[in-house]
């Protein structure tokens, strides 16, 4: 187990980057997942996180958005650590996992309701309109468990629409999608973007969004693409 | 699009909704443990004796174990179907501390689950020929202590909600820890039948549950994040 | 980062070393103790005018009880331990000392429920001490079962470590309760019965050696566990394949 310095050239960098991870290293079941992973995410930038099945990717995720912190390593959102400023980080960050948070029994009009009091105060106009966007109209006041895998997936990205987070943090979002949701996402994720907003995607599917930069987990754990 | 960040209270007042209106719409949630509390009462007589003596000696005790398992069976409700849909994750990024909506969940689901076994207790402890002049005690001691059994539970569940068959290893956890409750509560009733003032005894009970409900959310919190893990 | 390095494989082998030079002294100390406890307390010791061979049980029960009464604080302080600074050490400790104390708890009852026999005729009596002492032999074995059921190690390590923590409070808040309830029901129980006997240095010097040599076995089991316990999961770190190589 020798450390290695990394080999990371300093960038500089002239905007604090909204998220920098250092040096992370996370173990599971005696099996070392990654290690001195350094990366930064910039305002605006969408980074999609790849790698082979089981390379942890989902991990990764959440222990950047705080599920998990069995972890090693800096993580500092807008150049603080993560520990100093959760009640901040929750504000501005949004994650979508693989489990996306619709409650069965209640129909997508409360199943938002909910999580997004969670986080702000949201209006009943701005509920319908965003349910309507994602395509559901129609379907507000019908109880989930009659819809199905990619309508509950809609709902959670009804949540994206009605968020105001800088950072959106999306596990596997397309998997359940039809054709229409995945340009509907990809679109969303471009206007995210282009509004200054951060995304950290994983997905087998090849994202047609600008601009976007690549991690690889399990190989050289560098991040390809220029980090500006 | 700009409205202002949620209050705390909004949070909660949400989350107590929300759980509520899962209950209402599942009507087995509300109706379950009511059930059982009364099925299990119902067994006594048949397994002890019917005799109305011999039943009045013990009713204070047979109400309590009742309302005890009747809590255990509901705790499972709790946060397990917020777990395997992903509600739990998004209740744990939630800007608000974590402290209040587990207390907000705690207490819908005392609503749910224990309120109705407390309102119809007298009804069981007349069939069961319960001393008559202890039924408000009675009450009042369901009313003081079922929520602790409720809160206490919240821990155990929270430490096993990522188990696959956790009925066993939840009783296993949750009963020792109820001991003190179904102490103070049989022991409050019997010794206001013997004429002792009641109050020194439902401050006892009172203690119990202003020292759960700052404290176990606490530990039901840091369970709940060490699952979801 | 040379201090997380230290903190996930050093401790543990420091650990292991430090307690491999202890333990020699530690069992000596703790046969020597013993003998003179042992001898003492069945061939020395005044027979009770009341009581037969049997009473000399309590100097096998006292210590035994009371060191049952150690493993939640103990557990609890482990435990602290391990979530705050994340400790891996702590986990282990925290592990090996629940299933530790459940032996020593049925230990302590078991030998209860024989004093019992000569003290009141029965081999149980629902009192207010083996009362608090069966609920804390539940509770070790959540925490044991808990452990086991939950596969994942460090959820798990911190599972029990909180529940621990919580089961420490509650077996106060059970001895109190339990305590409370018993004098309420069984006002004339003879518990002044060990009270009684502890009165000459002749009954409580060898019951002194009974407890300091317990104490030590505790001491002993609890690091013959850990090391155990260390060497199996450390066991793709150099420092115990070279220990392997060498034996």
């Amino acid at each position: 187990m020798d450390k290695q310095p990394s080999e990371r050239t300093e960038q500089v960098e002239t905007l604090t980057p909204l998220l920098a991870v250092d040096d992370l290293f996370c173990e599971r079941d005696e099996r070392v997942l990654f290690q001195n992973l350094s990366f930064r995410l910039a305002e605006g930038q969408v980074l999609q996180i790849k790698g082979g099945n089981g390379s942890g990717k989902t991990t990764l995720l959440r222990i950047l958005c705080g599920l998990n912190d069995n972890y090693q390593g800096l993580i500092r959102w807008r150049g603080e650590l993560l520990a100093n400023c959760v009640e901040e980080f929750r504000d501005g960050m949004l994650y979508l996992g693989h489990r996306v948070g619709v409650s069965k029994v209640l129909t997508p009009r409360e199943n938002l309701l909910w999580s997004g009091h969670l986080h702000r105060q949201i209006s009943a106009d701005e509920m319908d309109a965003a349910l309507a966007q994602v395509g559901l109209r129609g379907f507000e006041d019908s109880q989930c468990f009659t819809l199905s895998a990619g309508q509950h997936q809609r709902v959670s990205l009804a949540r994206l629409l009605l968020s105001e987070a800088r950072l959106w943090v999306l596990d596997e979002p397309f998997t359940t999608l039809d054709v229409g949701g995945v340009a509907f996402l990809e679109n969303l994720i471009g206007q995210h973007s282009d509004r200054g907003g951060s995304v950290l995607v994983t997905t087998h599917h090849t994202l047609a969004v600008d601009g976007l930069t690549e991690l690889t987990l399990g190989m050289g754990q560098m991040p390809r693409g220029s980090l500006s | 699009m700009s409205a202002a960040r949620s209050t705390l209270a909004g949070a909660v007042v949400a989350t107590l909704r929300r759980d509520l209106l899962i209950a209402y719409k599942r009507k087995n949630d509300l109706f379950n443990p009511f059930m059982f509390f009364v099925l299990v009462a119902t067994l006594f007589p048949i397994g002890i004796s019917p005799e109305p003596e011999a039943l009045g000696e013990i009713s204070a005790g047979v109400l309590w174990i009742s309302a005890l398992l009747a809590s255990l069976l509901a705790m499972d409700n709790l946060f397990r179907a917020d777990f395997e849909d992903g509600s739990l994750e998004l209740l744990m990024l939630s800007p608000h501390p974590l402290y209040f909506l587990v207390l907000a969940k705690n207490i819908a689901h005392w609503l749910v689950s224990g309120l109705p076994i407390v309102l119809v207790s007298p009804l069981i402890a007349y069939m069961l020929n319960f001393p008559e002049g202890a039924y408000s005690t009675l009450v009042l001691t369901l009313l003081l202590g079922t929520p602790v059994l409720s809160l206490l539970g919240s821990i155990g569940v929270a430490l096993t909600v990522g188990l696959g068959s956790r009925g066993l290893i939840l009783a296993v956890i949750t009963l020792p820890m109820s001991v003190p409750v179904l102490i103070a509560g049989t022991l409050t009733v019997s010794q206001t039948l013997e004429g002792a003032s009641l109050s020194g005894y439902l401050a006892i009970m009172g203690a119990m549950l202003v020292a759960a409900l700052t404290l176990a959310p606490l530990a039901s919190a840091a369970a709940l994040r060490i699952s979801v893990n | 980062m040379d201090w997380t390095w230290f903190h996930k494989w050093g401790s543990p082998k420091w650990f292991y070393e430090l307690s491999g030079k202890w333990l020699p002294w530690l069992v000596g100390a703790m046969v020597t103790c013993l003998l003179i406890g042992v001898t003492w307390s069945l061939l020395f010791v005044p027979q009770d005018y009341q009581q037969g061979l049997t009473n000399r049980i309590f100097y096998v029960h006292v210590p035994v009880a009371s060191i049952s009464l150690a493993f939640f604080p103990l557990m609890a302080m482990a435990g602290t331990i391990f979530l705050v600074w994340r400790m891996k050490l702590a986990d282990v400790v925290v592990k090996v000392a629940a299933p530790l104390g459940a032996w020593f708890t049925a230990l302590a009852l078991a030998s209860g429920s024989i004093w019992g026999v000569d003290t009141w005729g029965t081999w149980w009596v629902w009192d207010g001490r083996l009362t608090s002492l069966l609920l804390q032999f539940f509770l070790l074995l959540g925490v044991v079962s808990l452990r086991t059921a939950l596969e994942d190690s460090e959820g798990a390590a911190r599972a029990c470590a909180l529940l621990s923590i919580v089961g420490c409070i509650n077996v106060v808040v059970i001895k109190y309760s339990v305590d409370w309830w018993n004098t309420l029901h069984q006002p004339s129980t003879n518990f002044t019965l060990a009270t009684d006997q502890a009165n000459g240095p002749e009954i409580w010097v060898p019951l002194i050696f009974m407890i300091v040599a317990v104490y030590l076995f505790f001491a002993i089991s609890l690091i013959l566990s850990t090391r155990n316990e260390i060497l199996q999961r450390e066991k793709r770190a150099q420092w115990v394949m070279d220990l392997v190589a060498k034996s």
